[in-house]
């Protein structure tokens, strides 16, 4: 089917299907990204550098329009109006958290660092689309950050365990045994470190004071100390 | 890794251009046929580079006597005078036209001879080494084949002759199919890139197309999709060279609206050059180097009518 760069939809543009998950809309993305990229040799003598800023922009515009739940459901809807409708509702088996808006009642700590290579502005990554929210500071007011603190801090901000294990790409049995403290089945020391970081920095908080307190806890149950 | 029982016992012709000259159709070509002959396959190498052909330089052969210059000429009558046995076991060779002058442009005549008589050949695959450049010679063989393979360098100056090969030859296709003379004389003038009728690209050209005859647009369309090229880049140095076969696929997609297939890639080494230099093919001095077995992925897609896949990169 011959059709213009301006008629494509998002998923023609971004090459994938329309039943692609949220991951490959990413790598696609990325790739695509890197294709039209005002210097790419692929494209040299093709298009004039008007051209190629367009087809960025609609790029830009189409991996924002899918990479997010809600507004990838609405344009679907607006795509299925159309007379070339596109396939039936795709089920998604992926989700991706949605970054909240960061909590009035504390000030963003630490903004995300700047992008070297690319001035230009980029939207986040799904997989870390939560992390590159300013992170907040562990809430003051706890003052011992056990596994059901962290559970309710989860699901203060709304994520379910399979939300946290598709940002962080943990199983879903590690976040639980975090949660519930069920030390026996959790991986070696250094590991759980690492979990526990990106488990903090997926639900939104400062992974420091959280993670040392959750490991003091962990070596306390592990190393009873000697009488 | 090729099974020979996959191979189809029809004659396939295939046509190896590129546009831009030096960028290693001759080497490729050579290199394919020895790799198809290797796998039991009659293959007959045509040196359609009548202008410079050198494909018996690739495959070590000296200058030989017969050329396709005697046959275009009619100093042969039957084509298989000047079909040269080569030492590889069922691979043969017709070399490029090596005094005639004229012989770099042939008449329609002498083109329709040739092909008509390349057609009636006992040959499982007859692979033409095309020439540089767009002139219509090179076009018409290139379209006339099963499969054009077009091969390009991860540079600009090859990358910019890819492109403009594709699409004069796209515009010849096009012109073919018409008999309106004043849709010809359209096509004729979208070619010219900054032409006054705001047609930039093959979209617009249809476009405008349709609004003169809608059925002859519509035949243009289909003709679009039938039109598919093959991509091999060659010297290869790094994994972004491998993955601008992937690019120009996508922008051949978004610009021009055709499929191009990626066949492959073939990796720079310094034996390629060696030998070259030793006048002897790759694929028999290295036939363990990295640029060889990449030549064999080539003919194992090209064999299997598969394409490289974005699975290979990531």
């Amino acid at each position: 089917m011959l059709k213009k760069i301006e008629d494509m939809n998002h998923y023609e543009l971004l090459e994938v299907s329309p039943r692609a998950t949220a991951q490959e809309i990413h790598k696609a993305y990325e790739r695509i990204r890197k294709i039209y990229d005002p210097n790419s040799i692929a494209l040299y003598s093709l298009f004039s550098p008007e051209e190629t800023e367009i087809i960025r922009q609609r790029i830009e515009d189409a991996y924002r329009t899918l990479i997010y739940d809600e507004n990838r459901r609405a344009y679907d809807l607006s795509l299925r109006s159309l007379p070339d409708a596109l396939p039936p509702d795709h089920p998604r088996q992926r989700t991706f958290a949605t970054p909240l808006p960061p909590s009035p009642r504390t000030e963003p700590v630490r903004t995300p660092e700047p992008h070297h290579q690319d001035p230009r502005p980029v939207p986040h990554a799904p997989e870390t689309a939560a992390a590159q929210e300013p992170l907040r500071s562990a809430p003051a007011d706890i003052t011992e950050f056990t596994g059901p603190m962290l559970k309710m801090l989860r699901e203060q901000r709304g994520l379910s365990v399979q939300n946290i294990a598709d940002i962080t790409k943990m199983s879903t049995r590690y976040i639980e045994s975090i949660e519930s403290e069920n030390y026996q089945k959790l991986p070696a020391r250094p590991y759980l470190r690492g979990f526990l970081v990106i488990y903090t920095k997926a639900v939104g908080y400062e992974p420091d004071r959280i993670v040392t307190d959750y490991m003091r806890r962990f070596d306390a149950a592990r190393n009873p100390a000697k009488k | 890794m090729i099974e020979l029982q996959d191979a189809l016992r029809k004659k396939e012709i295939w046509a190896i251009g590129g546009g831009k000259g030096g960028i290693g159709k001759s080497l490729i070509t050579g290199n394919i046929g020895i790799t198809l002959a290797r796998l039991k396959k009659k293959v007959l190498l045509v040196d359609a580079d009548l202008g410079g052909a050198n494909l018996h330089t690739t495959l070590g052969i000296g200058v030989p006597e017969m050329t396709l210059s005697d046959f275009l000429n009619r100093r042969v009558e039957n084509i298989n005078d000047v079909i040269i046995k080569t030492v590889i076991p069922n691979l043969s060779l017709i070399s490029g036209a090596q005094d005639f002058l004229d012989a770099a442009n042939p008449n329609f005549a002498q083109k329709t001879r040739l092909l008509r008589h390349l057609e009636t050949l006992d040959a499982d695959y007859i692979l033409l080494d095309l020439g540089a450049g767009t002139s219509y010679n090179i076009l018409d063989f290139f379209l006339f084949s099963d499969h054009g393979i077009l091969v390009v360098l991860p540079e600009p100056t090859a990358i910019e002759n890819a492109y403009r090969f594709i699409k004069s030859a796209f515009y010849r296709r096009f012109k073919k199919v018409v008999a309106d003379q004043q849709i010809k004389d359209l096509i004729d003038a979208a070619m010219d890139q900054k032409n006054t009728m705001g047609i930039r690209t093959p979209f617009d050209l249809i476009e405008r197309i349709k609004g003169m005859d809608r059925e002859v647009g519509d035949i243009l369309e289909l003709e679009v999709n039938k039109f598919r090229p093959k991509l091999v880049v060659n010297q290869v140095r790094t994994k972004n060279d491998v993955q601008i076969g992937f690019s120009m696929k996508s922008a051949c997609q978004k610009y021009f609206g055709i499929n191009l297939e990626y066949l492959g890639y073939v990796e720079y080494d310094d034996c390629v050059w060696q030998s070259i230099r030793s006048k002897r093919p790759l694929v028999v001095e290295y036939p363990y180097s990295r640029p060889a077995r990449c030549i064999e992925r080539i003919v194992h897609n090209l064999l299997r009518k598969e394409q490289m896949t974005l699975s290979m990169l990531y």
